[in-house]
């Protein structure tokens, strides 16, 4: 039998304050993507795809959701006798007592379980970005390179620089990568023109001694410390040119764009394609009839998975599993997730609905005719918006609201607690 | 937390159900896909979960792989665990009678080695082949309650259907006191749905009286009618034998209708999602800019560029731009090329309609086939597995097409109503 020689970590314990209520109680990693699945299942069916079959996930912000979501591993076919997924939380022990201090420092805190596996390799990737790669690719450079590190990279525009971490890349290989010249993190003015997609691939005795170094630092993160402290060393450290399709999902904006990549008769993320997988049994997926279109509906350009009720209008819209569209209601340009039950004469455009959402006859959102570039609105899970109420574009509203909180008119962009 | 007793289940799913013609030439009857995503003995098994059940065996016989695979373990129904179980019993050759199952009571018979090795006070026997959703704890509570040896599940129906079925006269108690199986000229119109609760000493009995009783409905219960004490536990639901293509396209668009007369979610009907290649793990259906979509019923995985009118779409059935379903039922993987027409037709998986095909066309739903005149006699057009209908070709009503068709087998460009491709 073929024991699995990479071993892959995936960092996903952490929030995203900037998508605000969609991950009050969820890390970002759990956040629903594409009408069926979550953000962590791109990282996940991405390994299936790449035979990477040992991954360890560091959780710890809000982890039920996720623990929830990876159930055995099975989904990924990461169950059988050395293939697995091992959800590793912070813990306390007789050395230490904290939370995971950044990615690099939750890494070391595991060094114990990387080691037990003994990889060849150690694959580090986030489980917040929406992509398709075949790392086997990103594997073979590296040991062709006999690199100490491979990073992942993908061109950017100058002007969106600056969020990211910037790397200068010699022409040593032409489009495949080249050896990092320079790397520069969350700069006004970076050097490199390509950024980091926090895919990095270690030679493993190079990450644990650089780990280790790392402790005595104030800061624990791969792109701010470990990169840098590596190229300060004189490691060989080479970048992966990756030109495919990167989404992020950092802000409400990007998330929301990154859904809207889904639709179009040429769509940018093509999920069928990609060979995406998720879990099934979370939420009881696998238990939902086929989507129900009653004699009134219309439906164009949209993405309806199984457990829908649509009987209204559904236009450049994602709905995820058991959303029910009243009569005479029309959705647009919105993302619906889980169970979000619209009534009767509805009207939104530019909505991110979370969870368990139920709307009352009337509900208007994001209508504000004439204006052009409207911010997105968001609501959070568990709500019951009363009938007749008008959300203005670009509102944020926090979940399970007490019914006396609800104003009959809620202006633009204003949040609503 | 589970309140009745565990009587054993004994689910019959070994009939060929021919009047299915192609949709059952690869597989059992109980196996046919139904409601795009599930499987006719769905029904039945989530049924028997939902009614607090834990121990089933399925008798089969007839082309049994297919329908072994979707049961594979029972875990989509709940049935694994420590004391739970459910267990294919093929049929057996004996030390004298190597042939195969008689009727329903010599299939049960041959596996009274099941029944013996499970204790339970009752024995409920069911078919795999019905379409509905029914509370056995009910019925077993009903049957304990009577003090019954035996009690039938039984519904009214139009008297003209009556002559299909198995038909009991009851009393006030609503004792069975008369039995007619498949009366030419009924007396009643209340008929068996074939699912019976047995005491099981009682069965056990029964089953050793005579070999020569093969069948329940036409030997056994008329004996225990006659002798013993025989109950109709009356069901007022939804329940259909869609044992014949008119019946199981009615029930495949009974599923349409918004008044929510069948309703496999509300019914918490589970499926099988790894047994058939790709049930699940399909991204949302996707609609195009020039989708049209009314009253339908449509999987996940799915495209949809055309206009989809009254139909039931098994996952990931493509259809391009231009392209038009109506009145149909489609399995999985089909795809129908721009500007095809599909009317009343019911096609297995993984078919191709060509460009500009019509398949289903005219309006002489009255020309019978000619082969199977008593299975297509209302319009449909059956379109077998894999089968390959050429760019431009025109098929009439009631037609079939047989499984695997390549293109150059259709030798004419017109098949005419009521005719076959074979």
């Amino acid at each position: 039998m073929l024991r699995p020689t990479t071993l892959a970590m995936i960092l996903a314990g952490g929030r995203a304050d900037e998508l605000n209520v969609l991950t009050y109680y969820r890390p970002k990693a759990a956040v629903p993507y594409g009408g069926f699945a979550r953000v962590i299942d791109f990282a996940l069916s991405n390994l299936m795809n790449s035979g990477i079959e040992q991954i360890a996930i560091l959780s710890q912000y809000r982890s039920y959701s996720l623990i929830n979501h990876i159930g055995t591993g099975a989904a990924w076919d990461m169950i059988g006798r050395f293939r697995g997924v091992s959800i590793l939380p912070p813990f306390i022990d007789s050395e230490q007592q904290d939370w995971y201090r950044g990615s690099a420092d939750a890494v070391y805190k595991n060094l114990d379980f990387v080691q037990y596996h003994n990889p060849e390799e150690i694959l580090i990737l986030s489980g917040d970005h929406i992509y398709q790669m075949d790392y086997r690719d990103v594997i073979a450079y590296h040991h062709e390179k006999d690199a100490d590190l491979t990073v992942v990279c993908k061109k950017v525009e100058k002007a969106r620089a600056s969020r990211f971490g910037m790397a200068h890349l010699d022409e040593e290989d032409g489009d495949r990568g080249g050896k990092l010249i320079t790397y520069q993190e969350k700069s006004e003015n970076p050097e490199g023109e390509w950024s980091s997609l926090t895919v990095l691939c270690f030679k493993p005795r190079v990450l644990y001694q650089v780990l280790e170094e790392n402790q005595a630092d104030e800061s624990f993160e791969f792109g701010r410390d470990i990169i840098p402290r590596l190229m300060r060393q004189g490691s060989r450290i080479y970048g992966y040119k990756f030109d495919g399709y990167w989404g992020y999902t950092r802000t409400v904006k990007e998330y929301w764009s990154a859904n809207m990549d889904l639709l179009g008769d040429q769509p940018l993320v093509d999920l069928e394609q990609w060979g995406i997988r998720t879990n099934l049994d979370h939420r009881e997926l696998r238990d939902y009839q086929p989507a129900l279109f009653g004699s009134d509906a219309e439906v164009c350009n949209s993405l309806v998975y199984n457990g829908c009720v649509v009987e209204g209008t559904v236009r450049n819209s994602i709905l995820f599993p058991g959303v029910h569209v009243g009569p005479g209601s029309v959705i647009e340009n919105s993302v619906i997730f889980f169970s979000n039950k619209i009534g009767k004469n509805c009207m939104f455009d530019k909505l991110v609905s979370d969870v368990n959402t139920v709307y009352e006859d009337g509900v208007q959102i994001g209508i504000d005719h004439g204006k052009t570039d409207r911010e997105i609105a968001v609501v959070g899970w568990n709500n019951r918006v009363p009938a007749g109420t008008r959300l203005g574009c670009g509102v944020t509203v926090s979940p399970r609201l007490d019914r006396d909180k609800w104003p009959a008119l809620l202006e633009a962009g204003r949040v609503l607690r | 937390m589970r309140t009745s007793g565990d009587a054993l289940v004994l689910l019959l799913a070994g009939g060929v159900g021919s009047r299915l013609n192609l949709l059952v030439e690869k597989r059992a009857k109980p196996a046919v896909t139904f409601g795009g995503i599930y499987r006719i003995i769905d029904f039945s098994l989530s049924n028997v979960m939902n009614s607090g059940l834990t121990r089933v065996g399925v008798l089969t016989q007839y082309k049994p792989l297919s329908l072994m695979s979707h049961i594979s373990t029972g875990e989509p129904w709940d049935f694994t665990g420590r004391s739970r179980v459910v267990k294919i019993l093929p049929p057996r050759t004996g030390s004298k009678d190597s042939d195969w199952y008689q009727g329903t009571a010599d299939a049960v018979r041959r596996n009274v080695d099941f029944i013996e090795a499970n204790e339970s006070n009752e024995v409920l026997i069911l078919s795999g082949d019905h379409i509905y959703h029914m509370d056995f704890d009910a019925m077993l509570e009903f049957h304990r309650s009577k003090q019954a040896d035996v009690t039938v599940g039984m519904m009214v129906v139009p008297r003209e259907q009556i002559h299909q079925f198995g038909a009991g006269i009851t009393n006030d108690d609503g004792r069975i006191v008369e039995w007619e199986e498949k009366p030419e000229v009924p007396k009643t119109n209340l008929a068996s749905m074939g699912i019976y609760v047995f005491s099981r000493d009682y069965l056990l009995n029964s089953l050793g009286r005579s070999r020569d009783e093969i069948d329940f409905g036409m030997h056994i219960l008329p004996w225990a009618i006659d002798n013993d004490n025989v109950f109709a536990y009356p069901f007022y639901g939804y329940w259909r034998d869609v044992g014949t293509i008119q019946a199981y396209w009615e029930a495949n668009m009974d599923l349409l209708r918004q008044d929510g007369s069948i309703s496999p979610e509300k019914w918490q009907i589970r499926t099988n999602v790894e047994s058939e290649y790709r049930t699940a793990d399909r991204p949302a259906a996707r609609y195009g800019s020039h989708a049209r979509v009314q009253n339908s019923w449509i999987s996940a995985g799915c495209k949809i560029q055309g206009t989809v009118l009254n139909s039931v779409l098994s996952p990931g059935v493509v259809v391009e731009e231009g392209a038009c379903i109506k009145d149909s039922i489609l399995f999985r993987d089909c795809v129908v090329e721009r500007g095809a027409e599909v009317d009343l037709v019911i096609s297995d998986k993984a078919t191709r309609f060509g460009q500009n095909t019509i398949v289903g066309t005219g309006d002489h739903h009255d020309i019978v086939n000619r082969l199977h005149p008593k299975h297509l006699y209302t319009g449909i057009t059956l379109v077998g597995e894999s089968a390959q209908v050429p760019e431009g070709m025109k098929v009439g009503r009631n037609c079939i097409i047989k499984c695997n068709a390549r293109e150059d087998e259709f030798t004419t460009p017109v098949l005419q109503d009521g005719e076959s491709l074979t």
